[in-house]
């Protein structure tokens, strides 16, 4: 196969980070080349180098023969080359049709003029011949949800047909029909013998559409191996430069449940969210929640933390306390992660520091007065203490990666000393290193005696490690299963579905 | 009622249309030989699409997030020029001063606010003193006023034809061109926008100069109504700024319905509507204040409101 895409010496530096270092990689035609490493191993930004998102810090990007040197998305189109974003990729405020095309709206242009409704009918032609029917085009974008925005944004980046798709860890974004659609995008692109560069957490998933895997430590380039001659176990071994090995889940079975209640949640209903959900945390438990991914489980951690609108039912803790709002879940020692890590968890235009120290400020505070000192030794404690990847405690979380940012929200609820952990898809887009050193921190945590809520949509984290599973279908509690060497995932899916 | 009808231009255009009876409905009610009879309604339209026509242009900026101060204070300059302008060369002198006033002020604005790099509240807020002292230079420290013979925008039909040119100007800009896109592109997420290509600098320059191209028609307007007009100092002008910005919002929460045109227009109607109402009840004109504060946190909170739990800044 001919080389599409060379990449030479590409370098990136962030101040003293050096994100991308000296990486070179060939990409065939026709191929599906997956580009994995662990959060911060500069694969995102390597590839956003490409499409223009960041400017080239060295190194030489030719595709089919064209240096490509871009200054933003629309001349990296121009060029072939096409991406598809993790988070929101489309704009509010204008149609469907105006996504689509915006930035390409010369064939739709005469003397300044567009010509809307030819912009609407071709928008519509294409959503209908990637068999989206029910968007349509002349519609404000607002008016779909997070998933159809995303299929919009895949027409989007592949109508051009690009000699290059990107595609940046969004299938975490995507149902199982959303994926569905997705794979057969790609595989189109490359049966037309153009090519794919596939970013993804999931190694089954690159394992399954992937022709070959090149792997990125650090910012450096590891290796590129074919997906018919590695395993996970394999993969995982390139990612991190050491064996994952058995250790990665718990191991334990027949650990019996401690019979302390420690939070009592009874008849818990929120509108249209979830109705009627009653069940026990014990002392030193996990219980885990599972379900499709509407399935209303993520509504369950919220109303435990009181950031529910509209709960009725009780959320009580063994002394009978009742939580009803977020002030009270934290004085009494509840901890919540939400699955929103960015919009709802950390605040990204702060320090790692004020971050971890922000809910223990009561504590740390002496005579009503804060010591700068008291809180970066708090914050050093706890961030060393969850082994996060930073410049330092004043360093803007926004600059870390996904797995970094988790750390800093675990971290924080860790310096609090919260006795109750709710933790809503805690390894969500991140990679097997700091996983393995979440679910080590959760076992040490209940080991402890302190109880965590775990709701996940990886069904195999759920019977990993939970101790008790609560599988949701339709806002309710559709099945209930203790740990057990026996269960399977077939067992816990038929309960979703 | 299915989605598509609630997001649809039809059911935007009732709920305004319901607004417009309700106010109508209490008014008429509560003062019926004083209020609303058609004489009048024309008379609080006419007054209302003077408003309007500023509502358009400051759309195309709060679209983008940013503000403007200085519309007042353009106001006041660009009919004075206009006015100054007309002595030696009539209608075309009238017309040409207003809008070419207007529109280089707002291209003064858009340029100092992309060089200076600060917010556009802080530009415009600086912009409007200079402006007013300005305004005191040109107009000699006179009252200005328009003459007889040129005073075909004064009332119906100058000033509805005027008015109706300047909405289906906004109306082609917002469908047919760029602009209307990209403005809604860059107040949605500027990072991305220009990801996309859009020169976001050049955008905001030409949303501030469409903004006072606008408040040029709006001069054109409220001096012909007004046959006078005075230069004062002092943030005096602030005042202006308010009730053609209450439109624009009417038109920012009623954008999702797909026509925020229909909403600005309708909108600063139903501002008129509650204001002349009042007045019908024998309030005293201080009380348009009043109505004018309670007029905008009814309607925002009515329209603009975000949902339970959303974060407000």
């Amino acid at each position: 196969m001919s080389v599409l895409l060379k990449a030479e010496h590409i370098d990136k530096r962030f101040g003293i980070t050096h994100a991308v270092n000296d990486v070179s990689i060939d990409v065939s035609a026709g191929e599906i080349r997956a580009l994995i490493g662990e959060n911060g191993s500069g694969k995102s930004t390597f590839c956003q180098m490409l499409c223009g998102i960041y400017t080239i810090g060295g190194g030489t990007f030719t595709l089919d023969g064209q240096v490509v040197n871009v200054k933003n998305q629309v001349e990296a189109n121009k060029l072939g080359v096409s991406i598809i974003v993790q988070e929101m990729g489309t704009l509010s405020g204008l149609t469907v049709a105006e996504n689509i095309f915006l930035g390409h709206e010369e064939p739709f242009m005469s003397h300044g003029i567009k010509n809307t409704r030819a912009m609407i009918r071709e928008g519509q032609k294409l959503l209908d011949a990637y068999g989206f029917n029910s968007i349509r085009a002349g519609a404000m974008i607002d008016s779909y949800n997070f998933e159809d925005r995303k299929l919009v944004e895949i027409v989007k980046a592949t109508y051009m047909k690009p000699k290059i798709l990107i595609v940046d860890e969004t299938t975490t974004a995507l149902s199982q029909n959303g994926r569905l659609e997705l794979y057969k995008i790609m595989d189109s692109v490359k049966a037309d013998g153009r090519s794919v560069i596939f970013i993804s957490h999931d190694l089954n998933e690159i394992l399954t559409h992937c022709d070959t895997i090149s792997i990125l430590r650090d910012g450096e380039y590891i290796d590129t191996v074919k997906a018919s001659e590695i395993d996970e176990d394999g993969l995982k071994r390139l990612m991190v430069g050491r064996e994952i090995g058995s250790a990665y889940y718990r191991t334990d079975y027949g650990k019996a449940i401690s019979p302390e209640v420690v939070l009592s949640v009874k008849n818990v209903t929120v509108p249209g969210q979830i109705e009627n959900i009653s069940f026990d945390l014990h002392r030193g438990e996990i219980l885990g929640f599972g379900g499709l991914s509407e399935c209303g489980m993520h509504e369950v951690g919220k109303a435990v933390f009181g950031a529910s609108l509209d709960r009725s039912g009780t959320v009580t803790l063994s002394d009978g306390t009742a939580i009803n709002d977020i002030p009270s879940a934290v004085k009494h020692s509840i901890a919540y992660a939400s699955k929103d890590r960015d919009n709802e968890s950390i605040i990204l235009n702060e320090s790692i520091r004020n971050n971890i120290v922000l809910p223990s400020l009561d504590d740390l505070a002496e005579s009503h007065l804060l010591k700068a000192g008291k809180l970066n030794h708090f914050a050093q404690e706890y961030a060393e203490k969850m082994q996060t990847k930073m410049q330092g405690i004043h360093q803007l979380v926004s600059d870390l990666s996904g797995g970094n940012k988790q750390k800093v929200v675990l971290a924080r609820w860790l310096g609090k000393g919260s006795d109750i952990l709710v933790l809503d898809s805690p390894t969500r887009g991140i990679d097997v290193k700091v996983k393995q050193a979440i679910y080590a921190l959760m076992q040490e945590l209940t080991a402890q005696g302190k109880s965590i809520i775990m709701i996940s949509e990886e069904i195999p984290e759920l019977l990993g490690m939970s101790d008790r599973i609560l599988i949701m279908k339709d806002g309710k509690i559709n099945g209930e299963f203790m740990r057990s060497e026996s269960l399977s995932e077939e067992d816990l899916i038929a309960k979703m579905v | 009622m299915g989605k598509s009808f609630r997001n649809s231009k039809f059911f935007g255009f009732m709920i305004l249309a319901v607004m417009v009876l309700f106010f109508y409905a209490v008014f008429k009610f509560l003062s019926p030989s004083n209020f609303g009879s058609p004489a009048n309604l024309f008379s609080y339209f006419q007054s209302s699409i003077i408003y309007s026509v500023g509502g358009c242009g400051l759309y195309f900026i709060v679209v983008m997030g940013l503000f403007d101060f200085a519309v007042g204070a353009n106001i006041v300059l660009s009919s004075i020029v206009g006015v100054i302008l007309s002595e030696k060369f009539g209608y075309a002198g009238f017309i040409v001063g207003c809008l070419g006033c207007g529109t280089l002020i707002g291209i003064i604005i858009g340029m100092l606010y992309n060089r200076l790099n600060v917010p556009s509240m802080i530009v415009t807020v600086g912009i409007m003193l200079i402006l007013e002292s300005v305004a005191v230079f040109a107009a000699g420290g006179v009252k200005q006023t328009l003459a007889p013979e040129l005073r075909f925008f004064s009332g119906a039909p100058g000033n509805i034809i005027l008015a109706f040119l300047a909405f289906a100007l906004m109306w082609f800009i917002l469908n047919y061109t760029r602009i209307g896109t990209y403005c809604n592109a860059i107040g949605s997420n500027e990072f991305t926008a220009k990801n996309m290509g859009i020169d976001v600098k050049k955008y905001k320059l030409i949303g501030f100069a469409l903004l006072h191209f606008f408040v040029g028609i709006m001069a054109i307007l409220t001096v012909s109504y007004g046959t006078t007009m005075t230069a004062l100092t002092g943030m005096s002008t602030m005042s202006r700024n308010f009730q053609p910005l209450m439109g624009t919002f009417f038109g920012v929460a009623f954008r999702k319905y797909g026509n925020p045109i229909s909403a600005i227009v309708i909108g600063e109607f139903i501002i008129a509507i509650i204001f002349n109402g009042f007045v019908a009840l024998g309030a005293p004109t201080t009380i348009q204040n009043v109505v004018t504060g309670a007029a905008l946190l009814a309607i925002v909170t009515l329209t603009a409101r975000g949902g339970r739990g959303s974060v407000i800044k």
